[in-house]
């Protein structure tokens, strides 16, 4: 677009054009728009500064609805395993079955209850098997009568295990958890020391919570979608109050309007991240191991990576109702499904796996993970950090592209 | 687009959300001579629980390793120090290596599961060992595993995705459709014309709630073709549960789209309250972990509720006198969501 054109422009778009003094131009005073790019770009700054401040309810609900997710999901979302219901059924009814199923109720896992005895009267093979089915117990045990007189006369017996294998992770872990007890039980019998000892140590979270894993994600999630949300809405709204074309008419450059619209938000996305993090430190007590700097580098590197999808999806949505809905369902289902934050990358299908590289918040998991609760520092993470830079940049050259094109059009 | 989206949607959810634990990312220190820590390394290289990422035979810094989040675990064998214990002043026969396992306990999850794994191939190596130098095992433990003995987490997850097609469908669709109106001004239209409340009400819900059984039994075909899923139950008591299932969503989406003003405000209700739907209803993780105070959330979600009866219907075969409780409850979930919906549709129609 040619400089000349301002000359022509109609009288009426001249006046909606002096009507927004902070952006430092209209055609009258075509010599004193600012030749150096940062003057331009701190105009477009200050504009969609003013955008932010003028609508304060906007704003309280994007900082206090992450909160709220936060404050519900953090505390629904566990995949911790106590209280396993397990019914026994003791044939044998001897001082070495006694010692087997105390073994068993000793451990923090499992709940014990004796079928024959709470359900006196009844077959509990028939009693176990309904139990089972209405999910009320999830392994039923049953010691052959011949339990101890086999183990005496220095023969094998079997113990027989049920397990309810419907959710296969719970079984999985129900079935570890018996062979483990059944192993001490044997090494206790036979009064010799462990054939083999394999010392297991769980490093950064000693306790196993699952919050250790889940808070940090959560906060990775939430961060991604309300910086994708803000900037969505940015160009969106201008297009549908028809402002855009006076954005198109002026000179600004392209990439001056883009990254002008994208840093405002950066603090607001920064901001909200800070309050996230307080409420995982504080309320669901995560530590934090790392150093806070590194943190916020890469914060700011996941935080403009997020706004540059909204940025781009503003360039293409036609009004703010398409952007924000083709932001929820672009950040927030890949982020839940293809990032590692519940289910494994590792376990994803090699086709699923190659899309979850272009996630940012795979990368931004790993990292605060890392950082978070193992003290992780920067060097541990370049490749992660670079992966995020370029998604960022590739994304705003696209965003670019559409814009200008979307000008030239017009 | 009403045939070909459930299809994809079970499809890729059928393949993204699985929670099976494998190929575990392993690193390998073997600073032992000894032939068994070769051979148990052998096994778990053969195995496709483990991935090993590498073997080194000097001591490392697993810490770094850890921090880098390349790997899950880091497995060490050493050579036992002494081959005489001096506690039980017992000689070593064996000699097998000392092991350490050492995990990054992050991931709780895979991290418990991996170390079962783990034990499960040590346990089974020395088992073989022994028995071959004549030793007996005193107990040992016959398992069965009902329901999904191949422990497959699409049989899980499989009828749950069924269930979440039909609330995503109920919610998304219906939840706008009022607006629709209200922003086009054809409500007006309807509500000048003869028709009572009542009759406006089912004419906008049933015919959604005909798409919703059709889709869930496209659902229920891929389910069952694709991933091959059997259904061990009665389909009829399926059907009955969903259109229980239906009552309450439904009208839980027409509450949102009397309520909301724009089309945008309508989809974002119907966003978060699926959001929270589904991380409530024990389609990804238990619902009993979720702590006392935010129960009643899973207790008023009728999701959960329908995707405890489709896992029973499905993978157990259960009949009625199984879940007849969960049924009850659903339907005095659907019954309060449909006589509130109902009276605030009134309400806004006589407006």
């Amino acid at each position: 677009m040619s400089r000349n054109y301002w000359f022509h422009l109609s009288s009426t778009a001249r006046t909606l054009f002096e009507k927004s003094p902070h952006i430092e131009r209209s055609p009258r005073f075509y010599n004193k728009t600012p030749r150096s790019g940062v003057k331009r770009l701190k105009a477009v700054i200050v504009k969609e500064f003013a955008h932010i401040l003028r609508d304060p309810t906007s704003l309280t609900i994007i900082f206090l609805m992450p909160l709220l997710m936060m404050f519900i999901y953090g505390y629904s979302i566990s995949f911790d395993l106590e209280h396993i219901q397990v019914g026994i059924i003791d044939f044998s009814n001897t001082d070495l079955s006694h010692r087997l199923i105390k073994k068993f109720s000793n451990n923090r896992y499992f709940v014990v209850e004796d079928l024959r005895e709470k359900y006196p009267g009844v077959n509990p093979m028939e009693e176990g098997e309904k139990l089972l089915k209405a999910g009320a117990l999830k392994e039923v045990m049953i010691i052959p009568v011949d339990f101890a007189q086999k183990i005496k006369n220095g023969q094998t017996t079997d113990v027989g295990i049920i397990i309810d294998g419907s959710d296969s992770n719970i079984a999985n872990l129900v079935y570890q958890y018996n062979e483990s007890i059944m192993m001490e039980f044997i090494t206790e019998l036979q009064k010799v020391e462990k054939l083999l000892s394999v010392k297991t140590s769980i490093l950064f979270n000693p306790e196993v919570k699952s919050s250790f894993f889940f808070i940090p994600g959560l906060v990775a999630i939430l961060l991604m979608m309300i910086s994708a949300i803000l900037t969505s809405l940015s160009i969106s709204r201008e297009k549908e109050s028809g402002s855009i074309d006076l954005i198109f008419i002026s000179p600004l450059r392209t990439r001056e309007i883009i990254i002008g619209k994208t840093i405002p938000y950066i603090g607001v996305a920064l901001g909200i991240g800070a309050v996230i993090l307080l409420f995982a430190r504080f309320w669901f007590g995560i530590p934090f191991r790392g150093s806070i700097t590194v943190l916020f580098i890469f914060s700011f590197l996941y935080i403009v990576a997020g706004l540059s999808i909204g940025i781009l999806i503003s360039t293409i949505a036609p009004n703010q109702k398409v952007a924000m809905f083709a932001t929820l369902l672009i950040t927030m289902l890949p982020s839940i499904m293809l990032s590692g934050f519940i289910f494994p990358l590792d376990s994803l299908a090699p086709v699923l796996r190659a899309i979850a590289h272009i996630v940012p918040a795979t990368y931004f998991l790993r990292i605060i993970r890392g950082v978070v609760v193992k003290g992780a520092s920067l060097k541990h993470f370049v490749m992660e950090g670079a992966a995020l830079i370029i998604f960022a940049a590739v994304l705003l050259t696209l965003a670019g592209i559409k814009f200008s094109r979307n000008r030239k059009k017009k | 687009m009403i045939f070909i989206s459930p299809l994809i949607q079970i499809i890729l959810l059928g393949y993204v959300v699985k929670t099976d634990i494998d190929r575990v990312r392993v690193e390998i220190v073997n600073l032992s001579q000894n032939i068994h820590a070769v051979r148990i390394i052998n096994r778990i290289q053969h195995t496709p629980l483990f991935n090993v990422e590498g073997i080194y035979y000097q001591d490392r810094d697993c810490m770094e390793t850890f921090k880098k989040g390349k790997v899950k675990a880091v497995i060490v064998f050493r050579d036992a120090l002494e081959r005489v214990d001096k506690k039980t002043g017992r000689e070593n026969p064996l000699k097998y290596p000392e092991i350490q396992v050492i995990m990054d306990g992050i991931d709780s999850n895979t991290s418990s599961v991996a170390a079962g794994y783990f034990n499960g191939i040590i346990k089974k190596y020395i088992l073989t060992d022994v028995e071959r130098k004549g030793f007996r095992m005193p107990v040992e433990n016959k398992t069965l595993i009902r329901f999904n003995p191949r422990l497959r987490s699409i049989n899980y997850i499989g009828p749950g995705i069924v269930a979440l097609l039909l609330t995503l469908v109920g919610l998304f669709l219906t939840s706008v459709s009022i607006v629709r109106e209200k922003e086009q001004q054809t409500m007006d239209t309807l509500l000048i014309s003869p028709l009572t409340a009542l009759q406006i009400y089912i004419g906008k819900a049933l015919p959604m709630a005909i798409i919703c059984i059709f889709q869930m039994f496209l659902g229920i075909g891929v389910v069952t073709l694709w991933f091959d899923i059997s259904i061990r139950g009665n389909l009829l008591y399926l059907l009955l549960t969903a259109v229980v299932f239906l009552f309450a969503t439904l009208s839980y989406a027409l509450l949102i789209s009397t309520i909301a003003s724009t089309q945008q405000q309508a989809l974002f209700f119907a966003w978060f309250s699926m959001i929270t739907f589904i991380l409530l209803s024990g389609l990804f993780t238990p619902t009993e972990n979720v702590p006392p105070a935010f129960q009643f959330l899973v207790k008023i979600n009728p999701l959960s509720y329908m995707i405890k009866i489709i896992r029973e219907i499905f993978l157990k075969g259960n009949g009625i006198e199984y879940f007849y409780k969960d049924l009850l409850s659903l339907a005095a979930i659907a019954v309060t969501v449909v006589t509130v919906s109902l009276l605030n549709f009134k309400r806004f129609i006589s407006k």
